[in-house]
């Protein structure tokens, strides 16, 4: 039993080890985050922005990995932490994370399609071969519209059932 | 007085950040000579005036530079030892304090926590890892487990200890003294865009070159 136990944490412990590696290795590559602080002039902070990498990617894992451990709505309303108002007080706060969720992936999310599929340089080669000089920006302009066209419809028509 | 071939040694930076409107040859670089009175003219020869409401950055050649130190020097060689181009930014003072950079740092800050928190519970969610968590304890252990293990928590402890090896440090400390990999990739992102900064100038015939 124990050395059963012991080849478990083995192998959690290496698999854990490989996915931050292959993650990063991801995420490093593709340079998001000194784009981030290069458009931002906050290069001197790189320091704050890799600490803030590291911890949502912590908390991100805890959370999926230990799903059944982190229901925090199911525990307050249960709990009725706030007493009567519990019910109000939490769609509120609900509510303002999912936006304060959504709104910050989305945008990490967004750069890391066009950082992804910039770093594979189509758009370049594209431009080269149909020899376009001008209307770059409208180009880029028309790949965000017709992400969030997309986004709206794969959510709007539950492409994803 | 022109006589004395004294050489100069210019090593210009490739992008330099000026506060003040006024470009002189010491701002772009670091350059020496044997004769301490050439040296010191050299220095402080005015290279570039930046006008207020015109572009903040300009590219200059280092041929121009050394032309003007030869006018302004008649007889001195100059030996150039650093970049060919030089990328030069006027930045007024206050623009890297205060609140809006506090601002700025949160936004990014931000961005990053979410954006990674987001990345790898998509992952776990793409990849099914409480399924195959479960497959692989019932495969070990010869029967379902019911509720989280030591699986779990040593994957867990494995991705943070990956993590803080990978990026190198954990809350403001450096394990080792080498520079984290998002360190090295911004000075490698800085080089790409100075680098594309100086050929678009160049391209588009921006850049004060000998005519």
């Amino acid at each position: 039993m124990f050395l059963r136990q012991l080849l478990l944490s083995v192998i959690g412990a290496s698999s854990g080890l490989i996915v931050s590696a292959g993650v990063f290795t991801v995420l490093i590559s593709v340079g998001l985050i000194p784009r981030f602080a290069g458009k931002m002039h906050v290069a001197k902070k790189v320091f704050v922005l890799e600490e803030m990498v590291i911890f949502g990617t912590l908390i991100g894992s805890f959370f999926s990995v230990f799903r059944e451990w982190c229901m925090v709505g199911r525990m307050v309303r249960t709990q009725a932490v706030f007493g009567a108002a519990t019910e109000g007080v939490w769609n509120f706060a609900g509510t303002l994370f999912q936006i304060v969720f959504g709104l910050f992936a989305g945008i990490f999310v967004g750069c890391l399609a066009l950082a992804i599929a910039e770093m594979l340089n189509t758009i370049p080669i594209f431009a080269r071969r149909i020899g376009f000089r001008h209307g770059l920006g409208i180009a880029i302009l028309s790949v965000a519209l017709g992400k969030l066209t997309g986004s709206v419809i794969y959510f709007t028509q539950r492409v994803f059932l | 007085m022109s006589t004395n071939r004294a050489t100069i040694y210019l090593k210009a930076e490739q992008n330099v950040e000026v506060q003040e409107p006024e470009v002189c040859v010491k701002d772009i670089g670091s350059l020496t000579c044997s004769d301490p009175h050439i040296q010191a003219k050299a220095r402080s020869l005015r290279l570039w005036q930046f006008q207020e409401g015109a572009s903040k950055r300009q590219v200059i050649s280092i041929l121009r530079v050394i032309e003007e130190i030869e006018k302004a020097c008649p007889g001195v060689s100059v030996e150039s030892l650093g970049e060919t181009d030089v990328l030069i930014e006027w930045i007024s003072v206050d623009r890297h304090k205060g609140f809006v950079q506090w601002c700025k740092l949160a936004f990014v800050s931000l961005v990053s926590f979410f954006g990674t928190a987001f990345t790898i519970m998509a992952f776990h969610n793409d990849i099914g890892i409480n399924e195959v968590f479960s497959k692989l304890y019932e495969m070990v252990m010869g029967a379902r487990g019911d509720g989280y293990g030591i699986l779990e928590l040593s994957y867990s402890v494995g991705l943070a200890v990956g993590i803080i090896v990978f990026f190198n440090h954990i809350g403001g400390r450096r394990i080792t003294k080498d520079p984290t990999p998002i360190e090295v990739e911004m000075r490698v992102y800085e080089d790409d865009v100075n680098k594309a900064l100086i050929a678009t100038a160049d391209r588009e015939g921006k850049t004060i070159d000998v005519s």
